[in-house]
């Protein structure tokens, strides 16, 4: 594109205070006039050096940590460290543990898909409606968290082995009828933006990711379907007894922002269903099996992955028979799958980038750690 | 039908069919590879669609075992639904250096980016390698072992649980 | 003036405030020096108009409105704490706002940065002056005030240019060039479409076109149904509420031109903005909605309560869409002003144009309006939709389900999947 007019491009910074950031992260972006030429992510506002910090404390007390870094997501951070020691450990987990993690795992997805969806709405420029809807059922979510861990946010539930408490009394009826309510809020959401033109043109064709940058730049969760490649490691390596539960994958067609969102929506149903089947077939007996305190796994290492919200959540744990892990290192999946924030911003405007990263569904906390 | 974790000597059989003399030796958990030859290799498994077709990086860290790091990879492939992991070794403690796989894998940028600032692992070939968490200047490399013996004069808040021993040897074992 | 109805003249008739005002000014002229009696008639004016108009409704559709049923619409209570459900909350804002320190960047423009406030709130009060509350109360009778209001009103687009560009910031400087892009070009279909009521009631006075509408017994928005839509998209454009609030975009550019401002002086924008959408639902309530008649109800309850009562829902329409609506971009705003509401403004304007000549030329009564009104309602739904059609709006081919799959099995291919 020529034009008579001469201009020359100047660097912006989104971020690292910006609403759009969601928490301390920076993009500097060089723009000529709206449209961006070039996107360079600043990060590490918030680093603590976890992996350093793990390698000082023993594996029960490594547990907070991982609340710490997906803070939106502390189940299933808990479950991703827990089953990489009980896979260096070779530690069972009972059969009541293991249906109480599927519970509380997919609890967590919905609300971390709850505030994923509202955030990404709100960066469209919905004006705080749908984030408002989407943190007024979040609530209910944690309640339930609050009634069985005693938190809300960083839970601090699971442990070595199984859980840290059996679920109370009225958790199974209160979860079920939340279960019930639960797909009118998500056809509530639906109705209101999925619906919607300008939402759609928002969405649809921008932050394209086409199926071989997906796979090529390591991205996972939502990001990865939303490109229309069926991963799920529910599906594709079951942990915790996800074979026995019907579910579906859903996937994208083309890869752009829209379909990352829709995706979303409809994993949060397949979560639903997920979550009632479980409490339907809710098995008894112990939450968890006895593990030391101080726990010392065998010389080695493991790898052990969930499906958390954000796409794949891994946990590399070496352990050298110590009382602490020797190397225990997080795989971020929002870390990761901002690698492609580049390819997904450079050429559009800013208002396409703040789409973009909104649909990426970053989490500050896990990014820098 | 779950996952199948491949064992270092089926991914090294593979590796070496395709790269012959790129295997160092493999082990129950990885293959090794020569750093030489880490790219070509890592080209070659991501292109062979017929056989491992290991075609996702996952995730990309660096381990400090005192007399050489190890960067690991751990690679997927999501037709044949298996998992595979890589590893190098790299020598020297004052400016360890093995080549880049982002010319491989675009998602390594931002991972080589964060075992160069907390190993100071020099990965030769990637387009910017800069301190991505911690700030330029930031005095040593954070997650090697011996951070807190080294110049700025760092103490840890806990010392009980690690023990002073860990930092003197280097006790690590793995099992076959 | 021989009004054509039963208001009667006595001062104490509260159905025109015109009486009591008259009243009073009369005796004043008695005492006063000629002049004077003019300043003190407009006082008199400007203080009634606030008693009536921007009191209650800063007051209660402010709070009530604005972030009251906001709130409601966002599942939240919005304020209930200060006063009686809440109502003096705009009081204790603007008490906090006041006490905050206004805070001028180091490498801002100082004067120009001061000034910009008073820029922007200046026209707001402008524009009252020509809106008529009722058959004799309006301040200023201008026989041409609809370009005096489409004039005034373009005002404030200067105050925001000269904040956005006096902050010395990036953001700022976004919020004034998208404000001022917008503005020109959403001035365009907005005029367009104001000229075809202006060509069908045949007077540019506002309070003309109220006496129309009542002559006929029928509002312009039935008559004129693609030209209320127009102003309504071009106003909420202009007026930067949301679908088009990309001057201020909250999630993009912080908060556009306000970015540096803090007290009062963003407050002055903040309030001003209130204020300028309470102008624009007066004066679609005046043109569209039939201003203070309705009916014959005129004749039993105050005309200005009607006037008041159908701008306040009439902004109710602005929370409305501000509540639930994403935003566009502004190339994709642009588009819409350039090649859809101008194309349907002129298209409107032929149909009008059209219409008044076969109503002059053949002599018809003014029970002709009520077949013109079917004509054009039909009229504007053929002409959005296949305009619609003609720009490429596809709804049926975007699938908004994604695909469900059973099993991971990596990529597969949207095949038939229409996009």
């Amino acid at each position: 594109m020529t034009s008579a007019i001469k201009s020359e491009p100047f660097i912006l910074n989104i971020g690292p205070q910006h609403p759009s950031t969601h928490g301390v992260f920076r993009v500097k972006v060089t723009v000529d006039g709206e449209r961006i030429l070039d996107a360079e992510m600043v990060m590490g506002y918030l680093h603590r050096s976890m992996e350093k910090l793990a390698e000082e404390r023993t594996y029960t007390q490594n547990i907070p940590f991982t609340d710490r870094t997906d803070y939106l997501s502390s189940m299933s951070n808990n479950l991703g460290y827990c089953l990489a020691v009980e896979k260096l450990a070779g530690i069972d987990v009972p059969d009541r543990g293991q249906a109480i993690r599927v519970i509380m795992a997919e609890l967590q997805r919905l609300a971390s898909h709850c505030m994923a969806v509202g955030a990404f709405a709100n960066d469209t420029g919905a004006w705080q409606t749908p984030v408002m809807w989407a943190f007024r059922e979040r609530e209910k979510i944690l309640d339930l968290f609050e009634m069985t861990a005693g938190a809300r946010l960083t839970c601090n539930y699971m442990r070595i082995g199984g859980v840290a408490f059996d679920l109370p009394k009225d958790f199974v009826p209160m979860a079920r009828d939340l279960m019930k309510t639960f797909p009118a809020f998500i056809d509530d959401i639906d109705g209101m933006l999925t619906e919607n033109e300008i939402f759609l043109v928002r969405t649809r064709g921008v932050a394209v990711i086409s199926p071989e940058l997906a796979v090529n730049g390591s991205l996972a969760g939502p990001m990865l379907r939303g490109s229309g490649i069926a991963w799920d490691i529910r599906k594709a390596d079951p942990y915790c007894g996800y074979e026995k539960y019907d579910f579906d994958i859903p996937i994208g067609y083309q890869g752009d922002s829209f379909d990352r969102f829709i995706v979303r929506l409809e994993e949060m149903r397949q979560s639903v269903r997920i979550v009632q089947q479980a409490l339907d077939a809710l098995p008894g007996g112990p939450h968890s099996t006895q593990v030391p305190l101080a726990l010392r796994p065998p010389a080695g290492e493991a790898y052990a992955r969930v499906e958390g919200p954000r796409g794949e959540l891994g946990y590399y744990v070496v352990s050298d028979e110590g009382p602490s892990p020797y190397r225990f290192h997080i795989r971020p999946p929002s870390f990761i799958n901002l690698s492609v924030l580049k390819e997904m911003t450079v050429g559009g405007s800013v208002a396409d980038a703040i789409v973009a990263l909104g649909s990426v569904d970053i989490v500050v906390g896990e990014i820098d750690r | 039908m779950p996952t199948r974790w491949l064992t270092g000597h089926e991914t090294a059989e593979a590796i070496e069919d395709l790269v012959p003399g790129s295997v160092a030796r493999s082990t129950g958990v990885a293959c090794y590879l020569k750093p030489e030859m880490l790219v070509e290799a890592c080209h070659a498994l991501r292109d062979d669609s017929d056989g491992l077709d290991l075609v996702h990086l996952t995730n990309l860290c660096a381990v400090d075992y005192w007399s050489h790091f190890e960067v690991v990879y751990h690679l997927q492939s999501f037709y044949k639904n298996q998992f595979a992991t890589l590893k190098v070794d790299v020598q020297g403690r004052d400016k360890p250096a093995i080549p880049s796989v982002v010319p491989v894998w675009h998602g390594a940028w931002m991972q080589e980016c964060e075992a160069y600032d907390l190993f100071g692992i020099v990965f030769e070939g990637h387009p910017n390698l800069h301190r991505i968490l911690l700030w330029d200047g930031y005095p040593g490399w954070p997650l090697r072992k011996d951070f807190l013996s080294m110049p700025g004069g760092l103490q840890p808040g806990l010392n009980e649980f690690a023990g002073t021993a860990r930092r003197e040897a280097p006790p690590v074992r793995l099992v076959e | 003036m021989n009004l054509p109805f039963l208001v009667s003249d006595k001062w104490y008739d509260i159905r025109d405030l015109g009486n009591l005002s008259g009243a009073i000014l009369d005796q004043l002229d008695k005492v006063l020096p000629y002049g004077l009696v003019y300043v003190i008639a407009i006082l008199i004016g400007f203080i009634a108009s606030f008693l009536i108009f921007v009191l209650p409704t800063q007051l209660f559709l402010g709070v009530l409105g604005e972030r009251k049923i906001i709130g409601r619409i966002q599942s939240r209570y919005g304020p209930n704490r200060v006063g009686p459900f809440g109502t003096l909350q705009p009081i204790a804002d603007a008490l906090k706002l006041i006490q905050k320190e206004a805070l001028i960047p180091t490498a801002a423009d100082r004067w120009v940065m001061l000034i910009a406030p008073i820029v922007f709130v200046a026209p707001a009060v402008l524009l009252f002056a020509v809106l008529p509350f009722g058959p004799n109360m309006v301040i200023a009778d201008v026989p041409v005030s609809l370009i005096y209001f489409l004039a005034v009103s373009s005002l404030p687009v200067l105050g925001a240019f000269m904040a956005g560009w006096s902050a010395n910031n990036k953001y700022s400087l976004y919020g004034a060039m998208r404000i001022v892009a917008m503005a020109i070009s959403y001035e365009v279909p907005l005029v367009m479409s104001l000229l075809g009521v202006a060509l069908l009631s045949s007077t540019l006075s506002l309070q003309g076109m109220v006496f129309w509408q009542k002559d006929v017994h029928l509002w312009m928005i039935f008559l004129q149904p693609i030209a209320f839509a127009v102003y309504f998209i071009c106003v909420s454009a202009e007026l930067n509420r949301t679908p088009a609030d990309i001057a201020e975009a909250e999630s993009e550019i912080v908060a556009g031109y306000l970015t540096e401002y803090s007290g009062m002086q963003w407050g002055l924008f903040y309030g001003m903005d209130i204020g300028y959408a309470l102008a624009a639902a007066a004066f679609a309530s005046t043109v569209f909605l039939g201003g203070w008649s309705m009916w014959g109800l005129e004749e039993y309850v105050p005309s200005w309560l009607i006037f008041a009562v159908k701008t306040q829902l009439f902004y109710l329409l602005f929370l409305w869409t501000r509540g639930t609506l994403p935003r566009l971009r502004i190339d994709q705003l642009m588009a819409f002003a350039w090649k859809f509401l101008l194309p349907l403004a002129l298209l409107n304007l032929l149909i009008v144009a059209t219409e008044k000549v076969i109503w002059t030329q053949e002599e018809l009564g003014d029970g002709i309006v009520f077949l013109f009104a079917p004509i054009n309602i039909v009229a504007a739904a053929v002409l959005v939709y296949a305009w619609a059609k003609v720009n490429g709006y596809r709804p049926e081919n975007t699938p908004k389900k994604p695909r469900m799959v059973k099993d991971a099995t990596g990529y597969i291919p949207a095949s038939g999947g229409g996009r």
